[in-house]
């Protein structure tokens, strides 16, 4: 396990570095500077010459480079242009609230792939496995703007059962079933076409499984289909799905930029929004940088649970 | 069997979750709804109750002082602070905030304030003379670039000997001095670093800083001690909203009190259709313009600028887009300016003929770029604009910026061709125009256009010591006659700015830069339902 884990390390670093250096070139490269974001409409040519200097932009872009590197490696995230505060302070509180809703996306998202799966396997007819696959379907095309606005329209509009946007205005931690109303409608948005993605993973999974001659040794045994697939098949299937999931997670992530947006919900995508139409570099670098980072983590991770259900994977990995 | 018991098991802990979720579940849609009685004007003021403002856009301490910027920063400013004195909604009629009396110098070259004697920044600190010193002082030297940096540049001397009366001396005599002591927020200098770094804002206004959650809320509570006496709000909170449809929602739903920063459409529908109260920010009129870049081969002859302003049609623009919240013009004055002339609105109407004529003259014309912001309205005036030029045989291309990119084209005079925008300080004294908007500065501005005769009667308009008297008038009517001849740029129409409340909220002040103060604000019935 030791040697799979040190062999993927060097991977990871170098993705961080070159995904750096890219999005600081790339940054760089939208029209519009961040001096006129905070200088205004009326602003004159030597004001605007003078914010870039005390921003350090008149520098060359390397050693622009080399000293925000400097920083980050001294753990030292900088100070965001247009707030004018501590670049971790803002993904502090921002990190907190896309971490609640991508962890309740996921949760639906888990549970819905789950209960669709299970039930294409366990009720293997023709009706159900046409419905199953319109559900599918239109929860993976409809576009999550579509979703969210439909969903606010009717739940939090027409029949006013839950909030239309935002979060919490005491906070999370003061009363669980309002926060839990709050996060409904974003959560299911964002979970709901990642969780019919994983659906299908997992259906076509436990259907190559059910062809094993394992099953057909359990059903000449006399154990029942609900058995097989819940106790032999489903444990089996799951190191694939495991896979999907890591990149499911990922996919949370940047799927919560248009979700935050449509829900006004105060998280990392849209402070990353704002943080691109303010072009406040060192906001956003830090940010992309990070949602880069949570990536290759999951990746990371997904790799060693999915080497620790499947022994093979560990021995190559030791050997 | 025992997998039978294990699912009746499930089912029973799933329905006692269910029944206890129905028994103790708390509404979050309830709990967010103020009351919806509606505000009885006249009878006593009701007090408490948190008023929810939704505005488009977060504070940015680095833009705090400038107009335009970010309605946050203007509402803190407006409710956390004070100026010294308070222009009139309709009129340049300065009234007295901060400073109870002020004389202006027979030469206009200074200018003595009183100031009240009873007024405590939040800390509890006395405000005193130097107060408006250091203000001043710091609205000059940054990092904020406030619209009248260059008023306040020219004030040379401030005599505060006397805590509560303060001198100020001018370079020369400045007919624009009002517009900045409008504007300039009163600063407590020892929490200067504080309020840069967007840590602490202590004022002498209404209501307290208390808390801000960046992209989420700002709170501010009651202050107890204001000179002006307690506001009847508890506390106002600020959300922050990112666009006007979310805005729409989140009023529909009672998740805020006061929406500012809806489309005109939005606006229109909530308060015809659903009941809600529109204000009308008469005072802080801004204008829609096309703005032209005079040294673009195409556009440097004046008979094309002049096709282009027949072409256009305002009140389609007007009436469409901005659902009658405004009115047309070709000169940049809302009605009530001093400056205002009907007959000078009448140059310019649509009339394809002339306009075609002028293009027959000129000859053909090639493609022009539009440029136009993707935020607000903007696209669908390019759009008709577009239509209109077409109209005459002018192609038009559509160049599609966000605010930033539309910003920087602005201040660097790089639009290629021709750009739409909004701007505002018409709704000041007349002569602050063509000194601190960009698009008519007089110095440098973004249609690259340069006459000394126009720069000559800018300065004429804004070194009189009397805004309103024959001199300046005649300033003023040189300017209109520069704008009307070379058409650097193509007034569209004066706009209403709009905000709608629910019901239940009574008397909204606003001030000329579109900033609502709450300080007489109610709510019909405190708290929650």
């Amino acid at each position: 396990m030791t040697g799979y884990l040190l062999r993927r390390i060097p991977t990871a670093i170098v993705v961080l570095a070159v995904a750096s250096i890219l999005i600081f070139a790339v940054l760089r490269l939208i029209p519009g500077g961040p001096e006129a974001a905070l200088a205004g409409p009326d602003a004159t040519a030597a004001e605007l010459a003078a914010i870039r200097h005390d921003l350090g932009l008149d520098q060359a872009f390397i050693t622009q480079y080399l000293a925000w590197v400097g920083d980050i490696l001294a753990l030292d995230l900088g100070t965001s242009y247009q707030v004018g505060g501590s670049i971790a302070d803002l993904i502090g509180f921002g990190l907190i609230n896309t971490l609640i809703l991508t962890v309740a996306a996921l949760i639906i998202a888990i549970l819905l792939a789950l209960a669709l799966a299970l039930t294409a396997v366990l009720f293997d007819n023709r009706f159900v496995a046409g419905l199953l696959t319109v559900v599918n379907a239109a929860a993976i095309a409809l576009p999550t703007f579509v979703v969210g606005t439909v969903l606010i329209l009717v739940f939090g509009v027409r029949l006013r059962l839950l909030p239309a946007g935002g979060i919490p205005p005491n906070g999370f931690t003061e009363s669980l079933q309002i926060s839990t109303q709050y996060l409904i409608l974003p959560a299911l948005t964002l979970g709901l076409p990642a969780g019919a993605m994983l659906a299908r993973f997992l259906t076509e999974s436990l259907r190559t499984e059910l062809q094993q001659p394992y099953v057909l040794t359990a059903r000449a045994l006399g154990a029942s289909r609900t058995d097989i697939v819940l106790k032999h098949a489903l444990r089996n299937a799951l190191p694939p799905t495991l896979t999907a999931l890591g990149i499911t997670v990922g996919a949370l992530l940047g799927g919560a930029v248009l979700v935050e947006s449509i829900f006004g919900w105060p998280g990392l995508g849209l402070l990353t929004e704002e943080g691109i139409f303010a072009r406040d570099y060192p906001l956003v670098q830090v940010l992309i940088l990070l949602s880069v980072a949570v990536f290759v983590i999951i990746q990371l991770l997904a790799d060693i649970v999915h080497a620790w259900l499947d022994p093979r994977i560990r021995l190559a990995g030791d050997r | 069997m025992p997998r039978h018991r294990g699912a009746r098991a499930a089912a029973v802990i799933v329905a006692i979750l269910l029944a206890l979720a129905a028994v103790g579940c708390e509404s979050a849609v309830s709990q967010q709804q103020n009351s919806t009685a509606p505000a009885a004007p006249g009878g006593p003021t009701p007090r408490g109750g948190d008023l929810r403002v939704g505005v488009l856009g977060d504070l940015s301490p680095k833009a705090f002082l400038q107009i335009g910027t970010g309605s946050m920063n203007g509402q803190v400013v407006a409710n956390s602070f004070d100026t010294l004195i308070r222009y009139a909604r309709d009129s340049l009629t300065v009234e007295p905030s901060l400073a109870t009396a002020w004389q202006l110098a027979p030469d206009g070259r200074s200018l003595a304030l009183d100031l009240r004697t009873d007024v405590t920044f939040h800390d509890g600190r006395p405000f005193v003379s130097s107060d408006v010193e250091n203000s001043i002082k710091a609205y000059l030297s940054g990092p904020w670039t406030p619209q009248f940096k260059r008023t306040a540049a020219a004030i040379t001397r401030f005599d505060t000997s006397d805590p509560h009366r303060v001198i100020l001396h001018f370079a020369h005599p400045l007919s624009n001095i009002f517009d900045l002591l409008d504007s300039a927020p009163v600063i407590d200098q020892n929490t200067l670093p504080e309020l840069k770094a967007g840590t602490a804002f202590n004022g002498t206004g209404p209501f307290r800083f208390d808390s801000w959650q960046p992209n989420s809320t700002v709170r501010l509570v009651r202050n107890e001690h204001y000179w002006g006496g307690a506001p009847a709000l508890e506390s106002v909170t600020f959300v922050v909203v990112r666009d006007d449809q979310s805005l729409f929602t989140r009023l529909r739903t009672g998740q805020i009190d006061v929406a500012d920063g809806l489309s005109y459409h939005d606006q229109q529908l909530v308060t015809q259709r659903y009941g809600f109260t529109g204000l009308t920010l008469t005072g802080a009129e801004s204008q829609e313009y096309v703005g032209i870049n005079v040294t673009n081969p195409a556009l440097s002859d004046v008979r094309v600028r002049r096709a282009i302003a027949y072409a256009i049609d305002r009140p389609r623009i007007i009436n469409d887009v901005f659902r009658g919240s405004g009115y047309t013009v070709n000169l940049p004055w809302p009605e009530w300016s001093p400056a205002y002339r009907p007959e000078a609105n009448t140059t310019y109407t649509r009339d394809l003929d002339k306009a075609r004529a002028l293009i027959t003259e000129t000859g053909p014309i090639p493609p022009l770029t539009l440029d136009y912001s993707t935020q607000g309205n903007d696209r669908v005036i390019a759009e008709i604009v577009q239509s209109n030029l077409g109209d005459v045989g002018i192609e038009v291309r559509l160049v599609p910026n966000d605010r930033t990119q539309q910003s920087s084209k602005l201040i660097g005079g790089k639009f290629e061709g021709l750009w739409l925008l909004q701007h505002a300080f018409a709704q000041f004294t007349p002569s602050t125009l063509a000194v601190s908007a960009y698009p008519f500065n007089a110095a440098k501005n973004s249609s690259n256009y340069s006459n000394p005769a126009y720069s000559a009667a800018a300065e004429a308009a804004w070194t009189v010591r009397d805004s309103s008297s024959p001199e300046a008038l005649a300033a003023y009517r040189e300017l209109d006659e520069a704008w009307l001849r070379d058409l650097f740029l193509v007034e569209i129409g004066v706009v209403l700015r709009q905000v709608a409340t629910a019901p239940s909220v009574g008397n909204i002040d606003w001030d000329r830069r579109n900033q609502l103060h709450f300080a007489g604000t109610y709510l019909a019935s405190e708290g929650k339902q």
